[in-house]
C-alpha cells in the first residue's frame, strides 16, 4: 500500500468516525421521510410476513449494553463504519485477485 | 428511506431481490475486470463515510427527518458498478447488524438507494472528469432527482404489496412521499456536490484512475 492510499484511508476514516461516532448523536429523532409518509397515510402497520433480523450486539444504532446515550451511539457509529470499511476492503481485495488471475 | 420488515409482499420483494441480485452480479463482473488498486481504499472509506453520514438525520418540515442516501455520490466517485457494490455493502450491514431496513426488503432497498442513484451518478461522472462548472448544477439536480425517483418507486412497491390503505389513491401517496423527499433531495443534492467536489479535488487519481501519473515522489506499485 502506497503513502497515497494510507492517507486516503486515514483522512476518510477519520471523517467517517467523527460523523458516525459524534455528529450523529445530535441527529434528529423525528421519523424519516418514508416512516412519516407511512404514518400519515395510515400505512405503518406491517401486513406481510417478515424475515427476522439476525441476533446482533446492537439495538438499532446503539450498542446494547451501553444503552441509547452518547457512548452507545458512538460505539454503533464507529464500529458500524469500521465493519463497512473492512467488508468493502475485503471485497476489493477479492475483486483485484479476480482481475490478476484474468491477466495470467 | 429504508423499507422496513413486513411492508413488501413476497412477489414484490422476490422480484426486487432478483433485479438487485442481477445488478450486483453484473457490477462484480465489471469490477473484477477493471478495478485499479488505488480505488480500493477509496471504496472502503466512501462506504464508511456513507454509513456514518446516513446516521445523521436532519430535520425537514414539521416532525420529519431525512438523511443522506449517498448512492449518487458513490456513482460519481466510483462509477455505477463499484458504487453499487459499496452501497449494497452499507445496506447489508445496516440491515443485518443495525436492524435498519427489513432483511427481505434488502433487494428493494439496494435497488432504490444503490443501483438506481449509482447509475444516475455514474452518468455525470464524465462531467467531473472533464472539469468545469457544468458538473455542479447537473449533480445537484441529478442527486435530488435520484431521491425523488427512489421515493416514487418505494410508494409503487408498497402499493403493489397491498400495504397502502384503500382510502388513499396512488397519486396521493406519491404526492405525500415526494413532497417530503423534495426537501430531503435538496439536501442530498447540496451534500453530494460538496463532497464530490472535495474528493475529486484531493483524490483525483483515485477517483479517475487510469492514465494519470502517480503523485509526485511516489512509485506506482
Amino acid at each position: 500500500m502506497t503513502a497515497y492510499d494510507r492517507r486516503t484511508l486515514l483522512v476518510g476514516l477519520a471523517a467517517a468516525l467523527v460523523i458516525g461516532g459524534a455528529v450523529s448523536y445530535f441527529a434528529s429523532a423525528y421519523p424519516d421521510g418514508l416512516e412519516k409518509t407511512q404514518e400519515d397515510l395510515g400505512a405503518a402497520e406491517t401486513v406481510h410476513g417478515t424475515v427476522a433480523h439476525p441476533p446482533s450486539l446492537f439495538e438499532e444504532y446503539s450498542l446494547a449494553w451501553l444503552g441509547e446515550g452518547f457512548w452507545g451511539n458512538a460505539a454503533a457509529g464507529i464500529l458500524g463504519a469500521l465493519v463497512v470499511l473492512v467488508l468493502v476492503l475485503a471485497l476489493g481485495r477479492i475483486l483485484r485477485g479476480v482481475r490478476r488471475t484474468d491477466h495470467c | 428511506m429504508h423499507i422496513g420488515s413486513g411492508f413488501l409482499s413476497p412477489p414484490v420483494w422476490g422480484a426486487m431481490t432478483a433485479v438487485s441480485g442481477a445488478a450486483l452480479a453484473v457490477s462484480l463482473a465489471a469490477a473484477g475486470r477493471r478495478l485499479d488498486d488505488r480505488k480500493v481504499p477509496l471504496m472502503g472509506v466512501m462506504g464508511a463515510f456513507v454509513f456514518a453520514a446516513q446516521m445523521v438525520n436532519f430535520p425537514v418540515l414539521a416532525g420529519t427527518s431525512g438523511h443522506l442516501g449517498g448512492g449518487f455520490l458513490l456513482g460519481v466517485l466510483l462509477g455505477p458498478a463499484l458504487g453499487t457494490i459499496v452501497m449494497a455493502s452499507v445496506l447489508v450491514v445496516q440491515s443485518l447488524v443495525f436492524q435498519d431496513g427489513g432483511v427481505e426488503a434488502l433487494g428493494a432497498n439496494i435497488f432504490v438507494m444503490g443501483v438506481l442513484p449509482c447509475l444516475m451518478g455514474g452518468a455525470v461522472r464524465g462531467l467531473w472528469r472533464r472539469g468545469g462548472w457544468a458538473a455542479y448544477p447537473t449533480t445537484f439536480v441529478g442527486a435530488a432527482a435520484g431521491v425523488l425517483t427512489g421515493a416514487t418507486i418505494v410508494i409503487l412497491l408498497l402499493a403493489w404489496s397491498g400495504t397502502l390503505p384503500a382510502t388513499v389513491t396512488l397519486a396521493e401517496a406519491i404526492g405525500v412521499m415526494d413532497f417530503v423527499h423534495l426537501f430531503i433531495g435538496l439536501v442530498e443534492g447540496a451534500v453530494t456536490v460538496a463532497v464530490a467536489a472535495f474528493v475529486v479535488r484531493v483524490r483525483r487519481e483515485a477517483v479517475f484512475g487510469q492514465g494519470l501519473a502517480a503523485p509526485l515522489g511516489e512509485a506506482s506499485a
